[in-house]
């Protein structure tokens, strides 16, 4: 069994690494993103007249003796922002099967996600959907709280064919959720899912993996088997290879477009990309979508 | 072993290195790796050709290639040859008419033969002696009935097939006397196709009595003793009991009822001619309504007058030797011993000069002819000889080919081989389907 110290070097290449909120926040909690709320913080941001019904003690004294008029002083306040991690560990993440780099990938991007999510003192949560179920850990702000993590994901074994479109309505509760995937499986549920929570304020990142002998298959020809659908067996030689890549293309340009739209972040990320470099990528805005 | 078809073996290398080419590359599906973004493949390829250093299914490939050499060995058809002597002898021996000592010709024949060589004896017809049946040869005699040398030819042909399975060379020897009347217009035609030599053992013939001593019992002013007078055969009206036996005649004819004597005279190779002055004594049923007729025939002696028919011929088995015009039977024949008796129902007058006309000596010629027609036996010439010995080596036993149709044992055997693989063939192919 691994433990969270096994990721040192990850943990190490992502420590600094800032990941702030999109858009203000609103969450009660004194945290690290600016929020919504406009409060008592010693920050000053701007001053208000005074309404009735105003605490009389959020007066600005000094500028009622000086002018004679009546003014709040406000401040900007900073608050948390739950992060939620969905991990999608169906069959189809399970590639190649020799090496699973498409999951390797995966868990250690989420590892290195809930690091820097925690970095900022935010709580950090997961959702695995397996084949058996659901895994839950939880959003929270304790300490260990990565290690819980990696040592749930390293217990997964993908498989099977489960929905992810449950698993991310149930981290919807988060502030932000960020959906570590293929899209391979239900797609177009995931897809509403995220914009109904765009939509109600909150904040999506796609996270695309990508194995690379699917963006650049083996000139020799196989019977290609989806290992979520048996029926699913086609002829991958050099004469539908061109037709595959440009299909590929053409569908994954069209899923940013469609997550982009929805008020997401798509990135995509290849499985031998460095999880340093990707966590990045994700984590800045001005650089999200960049296709590996 | 060797084949009778050994172009089919060629056959199956090739269509075996074929099938093993095929297997190397095939089209086919290529083998199946489990690959998320399937569906971004197109449906329409099913196929793709595949190289590979190694047969794509062993096993099917076993099954494939052994039903094409089962199947080509069979129409190869492999034949299993036994140990062989180098010549196996085919001994026609002729015991017709012709041979002058039937023990001679036995002997002869006797004596070239050896375990495992075929006998044919053989008259007017032949026939094949088995081992057994060859002690029973010392009691047998020469027949009446002329020889055949195409007969004898064809059944030893038969028999040589059967022998060449056992031996390199198939020698035919001919033991006959060789006589003219034993060839026939075919003969040279069927020697044709036995290409080998022929070898010919000459055996005495019998001493050809057509032209034997004529004898006439009857009185001097018999119009059939006038007759045979004029044929020019020597003949006498003496009684047959003064007759001796170192002279006795090639034919006799009587007037009267046949006695002992005649009989034996009969019994020993002569012919014994009733001729009665009145048919009625031979005792032939008399005609319901008794008529004259024109004309006698007898081979080709026509002898045209008035004959009072009287009598019919009786039923039974007899030759016809004459008629009378209309087809009827004047006389006829019964074989006795060696020889044959002959009945004559033709009335002569013996007022007329009928007698004294050649086509009447003709007749009585014919009627005194020996038992079974004409005789030739005379040798045949040096050409016959040559075309009947022939040249060259003797006959190989693979120029004696199996008969189209024949099958050799081995053949259904590897055609049912040939087929049980072809039934397991697709359970192969399920097999690696489902692998």
């Amino acid at each position: 069994m691994r433990r969270v110290e096994d990721y040192g070097v990850l943990l190490d290449a992502v420590r600094g690494v800032r990941w702030p909120a999109r858009r203000k926040v609103t969450g009660a909690l004194p945290g690290a993103h600016q929020s919504r709320m406009r409060g008592i913080a010693p920050e000053f941001a701007e001053y208000r007249p005074y309404r009735q019904g105003d605490d009389p003690r959020r007066l600005d004294w000094r500028v009622l003796a000086r002018t004679d008029r009546a003014y709040l002083r406000l401040s900007t306040d900073r608050s948390i922002l739950a992060t939620m991690l969905v991990v999608d560990a169906s069959a189809s993440m399970a590639y190649p099967p020799e090496t699973l780099d498409k999951w390797q990938c995966a868990r250690r991007l989420a590892i290195a996600l809930a690091a820097v999510a925690y970095g900022e003192r935010d709580p950090v949560g997961a959702i695995v959907n397996t084949e058996r179920g659901m895994l839950r850990l939880g959003a929270r702000t304790r300490r260990g709280v990565v290690g819980e993590l990696a040592r749930m994901l390293d217990h997964v074994h993908p498989g099977g064919a489960p929905a992810l479109g449950n698993a991310a309505r149930a981290a919807m509760t988060s502030g932000r959720v960020v959906v570590i995937t293929d899209f391979l499986g239900d797609a177009e549920a995931l897809l509403a899912v995220a914009r109904e929570h765009t939509a109600a304020g909150g904040e999506v990142h796609a996270v695309h993996i990508l194995a690379r002998e699917e963006l650049d298959p083996p000139a020799r020809a196989v019977t290609a088997v989806d290992p979520e659908d048996d029926e699913v067996a086609r002829t991958l030689a050099p004469a539908t290879r061109e037709e595959y890549l440009s299909s590929f293309a053409a569908w994954r340009e069209g899923l940013a477009r469609d997550w982009r739209a929805a008020g997401a972040t798509h990135t995509a990320v290849a499985a031998d990309e460095p999880v340093a470099r990707a966590v990045r990528r994700i984590v800045a805005p001005a650089f999200a979508g960049a296709a590996p | 072993m060797t084949f009778l078809a050994p172009g089919f073996l060629l056959a199956a290398l090739a269509a075996g290195a074929v099938m093993v080419a095929l297997h190397l590359i095939a089209r086919d599906r290529p083998p199946r790796a489990p690959l998320p973004t399937a569906r971004f493949v197109p449906a329409r390829a099913e196929q793709a050709v595949t190289r590979a250093l190694r047969p794509a299914d062993p096993l099917l490939l076993v099954v494939r290639v052994l039903v094409i050499a089962l199947a080509c060995l069979a129409f190869a058809r492999p034949v299993v040859e036994p140990s062989k002597r180098p010549v196996a002898r085919v001994v026609a021996v002729d015991l017709s008419r012709g041979v002058g000592d039937a023990a001679e010709a036995r002997d002869s024949a006797l004596a070239l033969l050896e375990p495992g060589d075929a006998l044919i004896v053989f008259d007017s017809s032949a026939r094949a002696v088995s081992g057994a049946a060859r002690d029973s040869l010392a009691g047998v005699a020469t027949s009446p009935a002329r020889g055949s040398i195409s007969a004898a030819l064809i059944v030893a042909k038969q028999a040589a097939v059967q022998l060449g399975e056992r031996a390199d060379s198939v020698e035919l020897v001919l033991v006959s006397p060789l006589a003219t009347e034993e060839l026939d217009a075919a003969t040279a035609a069927i020697r044709a196709t036995w290409h080998g030599r022929l070898r010919l053992v000459t055996v005495a013939a019998r001493p050809d009595s057509a032209v034997g001593r004529l004898e006439v019992q009857a009185g001097a002013d018999d119009p059939i003793v006038v007759a045979a007078t004029l044929l020019g055969r020597s003949f006498a009206g003496a009684d047959p009991g003064r007759v001796p036996a170192a002279a006795a005649p090639a034919a006799r004819i009587v007037r009267r009822r046949p006695v002992a004597a005649d009989s034996l005279l009969a019994n020993a190779g002569a012919v014994v001619v009733w001729w009665p002055e009145d048919p009625a004594a031979l005792g032939w049923p008399a005609r319901t309504n008794p008529d004259t007729v024109g004309a006698v025939i007898a081979g080709d002696a026509v002898v045209v007058a008035s004959f009072a028919r009287m009598v019919a011929p009786p039923a039974g088995q007899s030759t016809v030797i004459a008629r009378w015009v209309d087809g009827s039977p004047a006389a006829i024949e019964r074989s006795l011993g060696a020889g044959c008796v002959r009945e004559v129902a033709i009335e002569v007058d013996p007022v007329g000069d009928l007698s004294l006309r050649a086509e009447m000596r003709r007749l009585v010629a014919r009627l005194a002819e020996p038992c079974g027609g004409t005789r030739l036996l005379e040798p045949i010439g040096d050409a016959e000889r040559a075309m009947l010995a022939g040249g060259g080596p003797l006959l190989s036993s693979r120029a004696i080919a199996v008969p189209a149709g024949e099958v050799p044992p081995a053949v259904p055997w590897l055609l049912g081989a040939a087929l049980l693989l072809a039934l397991a063939e697709p359970l192969a192919r399920m097999r690696r389907g489902r692998s």
